[in-house]
């Protein structure tokens, strides 16, 4: 038993690496064994912070974002001016990496990337139209809602069914189809 | 989140994984249709609202529906709130899917189909009812896990409420352009190193623009032994003018 636990423990924690994973629409209560987020990176990009970004001024020019992961989760602002390359790219909900520097004491963001998620070895991505047209032609495949159930029962895609993160162990095998060679899409509320 | 679930499938052996990655966000902004559950309808908080004549509405319809012919749907917009969770039908998929277009075009986010129309939910085995049609809303929303609502904001905002502050963390910019009265103004990215600017003794009910920040900074604040409550709404103000939209 114990054997089988340690097994896994690799798996798990590669896993919290690759996957950044969605946006839940919750707060972070994230216990993955992620490193904390460094607010300087190391080589030559300077200072970054990485995380959720949880709300923009344009009014302000600011940016606030969530670094850090549970209880070492803090909110920092970003000033942005119009020397800022890819103030679109942060937007609230969603994962942006944010490279500043400090001007007067205050960080001012220089570049902004999106952060993307990673997709597990073997699975590949599918695209809105791909989509529509797999749901149209009634194709033969399984559409997962991987959010909490609360958000599931609030609006989903036409036929999906739900099954979270959460209670992937428990209902798995209730849910997923006993051909391991049907077509599964997952979604969720996208990339954070 | 859709790669964990995905890994895990992978890991199971399921050979054909695939990942929505832009999810349910790209979905709705590209105009597709979403649809809510069978609980939600039934006991949710939300606005349901049968699009269909009145006479078929009072023949038969799904229970807590508000009739509003689709005709009449643009006239109704203005009773219609736009932070509640909206779920129509019809009895044409047609309509049903115009409406959804007009209403997210009138800036609804949520807004949702019963799955199949009104023959879906009776085929489902869903709840109706008879007789004359419902035309009032009274949606209110719920107030989430440590907010605080308008009317108390309020109480505190003009001094009725003795036992509460109002602590604003908006820019320092954003702060100039006016503010509550009795507001403590500390931006939201100085909260930690300002405690000792806000009072412990009492109740804290923090605002910036709509909530967002507000929540961050109340949960900074309760984890330094506050009892601080965030409010969730849109806040304008102009001077010591300050309007409050939830």
């Amino acid at each position: 038993m114990k054997k089988s636990i340690l097994k896994f423990i690799p798996f798990f924690i590669m896993a919290s690496f690759l996957v950044t994973g969605c946006n839940q629409g919750t707060k972070s209560t994230s216990t993955a064994a992620k490193p904390a987020v460094s607010t300087e990176a190391k080589k030559d990009q300077g200072l970054v912070y990485k995380g959720s970004v949880k709300g923009k001024s344009n009014k302000a020019k600011s940016i606030s974002i969530v670094v850090g992961k549970g209880k070492e989760a803090k909110t920092v602002m970003v000033k942005f001016d119009d020397n800022t390359k890819g103030v679109e790219n942060a937007d609230p909900g969603h994962a942006s990496i944010i490279f500043y520097e400090m001007r007067d004491g205050q960080p001012w963001a220089t570049v902004i990337k999106p952060k993307l998620a990673k997709l597990p070895e073997g699975v590949t991505e599918i695209k809105t139209e791909e989509l529509q047209s797999l749901i149209e032609s009634k194709a033969d495949f399984v559409l997962i809602d991987a959010r909490p159930g609360k958000r599931y029962a609030a609006s989903h895609l036409p036929g999906a069914i739900n099954l979270g993160t959460e209670e992937y162990k428990a209902q798995a095998a209730d849910v997923l189809p006993k051909d391991k060679n049907k077509l599964l899409i997952m979604y969720c509320g996208g990339p954070t | 989140m859709s790669t964990k679930v995905a890994g895990s499938a992978k890991k199971d052996g399921y050979k054909n994984v695939r990942v929505y990655l832009e999810g349910q966000p790209a979905w709705i902004k590209a105009g597709s249709l979403v649809y809510a559950s069978k609980g939600n309808i039934s006991k949710g908080n939300i606005v349901l609202i049968d699009l269909r004549t009145k006479e078929k509405s009072e023949a038969g319809r799904i229970a807590r529906s508000v009739t509003i012919p689709y005709e009449t749907l643009e006239d109704r917009l203005e009773d219609i709130p736009k932070k509640a969770p909206i779920v129509l039908y019809s009895d044409s998929a047609e309509e049903a899917a115009d409406a959804v277009e007009d209403l997210r075009d009138e800036g609804y986010k949520k807004v949702a189909l019963v799955a199949g129309n009104y023959a879906g939910w009776l085929k489902a085995g869903g709840a109706t009812v008879t007789g004359p049609v419902v035309t009032e809303i009274t949606w209110k929303r719920i107030l989430g896990e440590g907010e605080v609502g308008k009317a108390d904001f309020l109480k505190a905002a003009n001094g009725t409420d003795p036992n509460a502050i109002i602590l604003d963390v908006r820019t320092t910019d954003e702060a100039s352009e006016g503010g509550f009265t009795n507001a403590i103004a500390v931006p939201l990215d100085q909260i930690g190193s300002r405690l000792a600017d806000i009072p412990k003794d009492r109740k804290v009910y923090v605002h910036c623009t709509t909530g967002a920040r507000a929540e961050m900074a109340a949960e900074e604040l309760n984890k330094n032994g506050y009892k601080a409550f965030f409010l969730v709404a849109d806040v304008k103000c102009e001077g010591n003018d300050c309007k409050i939209d939830d």
